[in-house]
């Protein structure tokens, strides 16, 4: 599903992000890259509606995105936060349960077409066997994984990832990564991610979008927009660019 | 480690059916006047089989009237606080949450001490008890503003209110006539024993379709316990589900309360309890609270009844007891039950 984004504006205390127009391509991988602060979360939040956009609209296949109500929106848009504070130790499987939120109504409990959902989620994302093992014991990589597998259990068809490589070893940013484009593979979603490391979103991005200061400073697919005065613009640093056996490397 | 989890909680699923009601009949065995075991069971068969034997008891007066309702009371109070309790702790992501944090027990202590002492039960002390816990708990959030899923804010809050409130009973107190006075003292200390048929046929049905809609709505309250954020990006109307939530527990507590009294610490020790036996799931969590929490006031107010030759207020024995083992579970805080 394409995402088109119409004059969004969303501002708190000094901060403003301005978004006059931008499309998100139907069942690609798309980064958001930019330093701290230039508005990656907040755009991916105002995306999945959780900040309604105090002006401006979203569109989803057309549709305004902040009129659907939260069910109807919830199935179309999946958001994966940053690592979040949990309270409770819910066991793996009770946790990506909670995926499928939109399809149960409020005074019932998940059935067993809600559980093999989970199931095949948890499969998908390699984590089969992992059922009953409570969330705080897992790897910071493993909890990744249950954050997507708990959006895939939601079955919407966009996919919002907000920064799932921080704070990962290369093993295993490079298998987040791998699993973030089979998705927009092998299940046709759309995937809008935020990441840090460039080297990530040239190698698995089909398109780049550069934001700085609340602002897109330029969007479209990596070995297109990628230059050195990009980088200085964006990064405020001099980063080199090579190009070796038909990939690019940022160097520093 | 999935099948002992299973089967662990399979059995606490059965003994939660089970105890409950075992603890009844054998607690209608106990009580100042000692009646014959035999005779208690006569008794209890004569009543529920048709035709038994041709003659009343002499005990079925002693039975049915006197410890019959205040035992069913004390299983349905003990159900509603530690029902609420789960499942505050769960929408306010924050386990040390509970009743009283948020100001809902002496809201409705206050009210119903209005209804009994001014207006002489004109309005029932159950409708008062509610209106000032919904008042009470409304003011906490309103004082904690946008920082309520922090933990120290809304236990400040509730602290202020629940303060604002025992300072209003106060005054109430000094207003009510000797005789009235007397009574509210001990009413407020905590007591099952002035439960009549007449309280109970307003308190046992509202209790018992707040309690039900509580468990009902366990799953969802794991999906709130996630954050607001999380769970309206899942499709969930955050702030509509969460005053349900806030709205049935008050109910709860607050039928409770106008009967029973302040009785402590049962909304806080038995949702965590059942998390060191079971796990965190609320689907677990909120139904076997309400047997718990039933259960375990049952066996207080047994133990209330028969301890001394006077009667101890339950408030009391909740607290002597309660309060240590919340020490005990806030030294363990930050461990995987939680």
């Amino acid at each position: 599903m394409k995402i088109r984004v119409d004059r969004l504006a969303f501002s708190y205390e000094a901060f403003t992000l301005c978004v006059p127009s931008l499309t998100f391509a139907d069942a690609k991988v798309t980064a958001v890259v930019g330093p701290n602060g230039a508005g990656k979360s907040t755009l991916l939040k105002c995306l999945a509606a959780v900040h309604p956009p105090p002006k401006g609209t979203v569109f989803v296949n057309g549709q305004d995105l902040s009129a659907l109500p939260g069910k109807s929106r919830a199935r179309l848009v999946g958001y994966v936060p940053q690592e979040p504070a949990f309270t409770f130790n819910y066991a793996v499987l009770g946790f990506v349960l909670t995926g499928r939120a939109a399809f149960i109504p409020a005074l019932a409990s998940p059935g067993r077409h809600d559980l093999e959902a989970a199931r095949e989620a948890l499969r998908f994302v390699g984590l089969d066997g992992f059922e009953e093992r409570p969330f705080f014991e897992l790897s910071s990589g493993e909890r990744r994984l249950v954050l997507i597998a708990r959006t895939l259990a939601q079955q919407s068809e966009i996919l919002l990832l907000d920064e799932p490589t921080t704070f990962l070893d290369p093993r295993h940013e490079s298998e987040i990564m791998e699993l973030v484009r089979r998705l927009a593979v092998e299940k046709g979603k759309t995937v809008v991610v935020t990441l840090h490391a460039l080297d990530m979103a040239v190698k698995y991005a089909d398109e780049m979008v550069f934001l700085k200061g609340g602002a897109v400073v330029a969007a479209g697919p990596p070995l297109q927009v990628l230059d050195e005065r990009l980088l200085r613009a964006v990064y405020d640093i001099d980063m080199g660019l090579v190009d070796v056996g038909g990939r690019r490397l940022i160097v520093r | 480690m999935r099948g002992r989890r299973n089967r662990k909680s399979a059995a606490a699923f059965v003994l939660a059916a089970i105890l409950p009601v075992v603890l009844l009949v054998l607690s209608l065995n106990i009580g100042a006047y000692r009646i014959p075991p035999k005779a208690v069971w006569s008794t209890i068969i004569d009543a529920v089989v048709p035709g038994g034997t041709a003659e009343a008891s002499p005990y079925a007066d002693i039975l049915f009237r006197i410890r019959l309702p205040r035992l069913l009371l004390a299983l349905f109070a003990g159900a509603a606080l530690a029902v609420s309790g789960a499942s505050l702790q769960a929408i306010f992501r924050n386990p040390l949450v509970f009743e009283f944090s948020l100001g809902i027990s002496y809201g409705a202590a206050f009210g119903a001490a209005m209804s009994l002492v001014f207006l002489g039960r004109k309005v029932p002390p159950q409708a008062a008890a509610f209106v000032f816990a919904i008042a009470a708990v409304l003011a906490v959030l309103l004082i904690a503003g946008k920082a309520a899923s922090q933990i120290v804010t809304i236990l400040l809050s509730g602290v202020i209110v629940s303060a604002l409130f025992q300072a209003l009973l106060s005054l109430v107190e000094l207003f009510a006539n000797p005789y009235a006075l007397q009574s509210l003292i001990f009413w407020l200390m905590g007591s099952l024993g002035q439960a009549t048929w007449d309280d109970l046929a307003l308190t046992l049905p509202v209790i018992g379709v707040g309690v039900t809609a509580l468990i009902l709505l366990r799953w969802r309250l794991n999906v709130l316990s996630l954050g607001d954020d999380e769970a309206r990006a899942l499709g969930v109307d955050v702030r509509r589900e969460k005053m349900l939530v806030i709205g049935l527990a008050a109910l709860t507590t607050a039928s409770a309360t106008a009967v029973t009294g302040v009785i402590s610490w049962i909304g806080l020790i038995v949702p965590h309890l059942v998390r060191m036996a079971v796990g965190a799931d609320n689907r677990k969590v909120v139904p076997l609270s309400a047997a718990a929490g039933a259960s375990l006031l049952l066996v207080a107010d047994d133990i209330v009844r028969t301890a001394a030759s006077f009667e101890i207020p339950i408030g009391i024995l909740t607290s002597v007891v309660g309060i240590p083992l919340f020490i005990v579970l806030l030294k363990r805080s930050g461990k995987v039950w939680l």
